[in-house]
């Protein structure tokens, strides 16, 4: 039995809102503490002038907390029981879902005082037959511009649902 | 420092995130799932044993061993990745790296997490260019 239906499909053509993030360095700094960096180019602005940046850089994963902004920083009505984001719930009739594959490309790196935008799309959507039925796979990619429209970041994120 | 050659391995990292370090990635990240910081609702409502360490940590993870490995001689061009099985509070990951080629522009490496006894929980592949 098809678990994509044109529900499923107009679900993965919606346009997403494009989200805009202004980096601060206490955003910076917050991040680095949470993944427990000790580099001083997160913290100390001499430190990353010395490095070659404008101010204090962003750890290389930073683009991953500027999507999940973009996607749950929404009206608690917005989100479903478990907190995650109810508009990135496909319409399908499945019981479980599962991280798939991520992939990350990196540009430019981003420091603060730069203003991130972010545009998601269901870039596929698509199924297979598994062991214990139809199993439903959605690609989604977001793609993080900074103000100088230089991409900072590509990822492409694959959720499976069954 | 010398770049390396195919086989290398980088150091093994050693990562037991506690209950704090899960609530700071929750909330660094803005990721409200609950099964990273709400206990009686991930093993009542989930079915779990206990909260989860975040995927996209263990991702940091990778990235970290590769960075603190190589970082001094190339930056991170891509990396991929994906989970083969959950990591509980408690685990300790044992994060590790391979070189698998070296070329002119780069250097690309295999990279894993594994918990104590062994199972595979995140696994993947980077690619490192040169600095000069």
């Amino acid at each position: 039995m098809a678990l994509i239906d044109d529900a499923a499909r107009s679900w993965a053509a919606r346009e997403h809102p494009v989200f805009e993030f202004e980096v601060g360095r206490n955003d910076i700094a917050r991040y680095a503490r949470a993944i427990g960096s000790e580099d001083a180019r997160h913290y100390d602005r001499a430190a990353a002038r010395e490095a070659g940046y404008a101010d204090v850089l962003a750890p290389t994963t930073f683009p991953y907390a500027i999507r999940m902004h973009a996607a749950t920083l929404v009206a608690p009505d917005r989100l479903e029981v478990d907190g995650s984001p109810t508009a990135d719930v496909p319409p399908l009739d499945t019981r479980r879902a599962m991280a798939g594959e991520t992939t990350i490309e990196l540009g430019a790196p981003i420091v603060a005082g730069d203003v991130i935008t972010v545009r998601k799309r269901v870039a596929d959507l698509y199924e297979k037959e598994g062991r214990s039925g139809p199993m439903a796979f959605v690609v989604m990619e977001f793609v993080f511009t900074n103000q100088r429209d230089e991409v900072v970041a590509t990822e492409r994120f694959t959720r499976i649902y069954r | 420092m010398i770049r390396p050659i195919a086989g290398d391995e980088a150091p093994i990292t050693t990562r037991r995130p506690g209950a704090v370090d899960l609530f700071m990635f929750s909330g660094a990240s803005w990721l409200l799932h609950r099964i990273h910081y709400d206990a009686p609702f991930t093993v009542e409502h989930e079915g779990h044993p206990g909260l989860l360490i975040h995927g996209p940590l263990q991702g940091v993870y990778l990235v970290g061993v590769a960075e603190s490995w190589l970082g001094e001689l190339a930056r991170l061009e891509s990396i991929s990745y994906r989970h083969s099985g959950p990591a509980f509070l408690g685990d300790e990951l044992q994060c590790g790296g391979r070189v698998i080629t070296v070329d002119d522009k780069g250097v690309d490496l295999e990279l894993w997490a594994r918990k104590q006894d062994g199972t595979l929980t995140t696994s993947g592949r980077a690619r490192m260019t040169w600095l000069s």
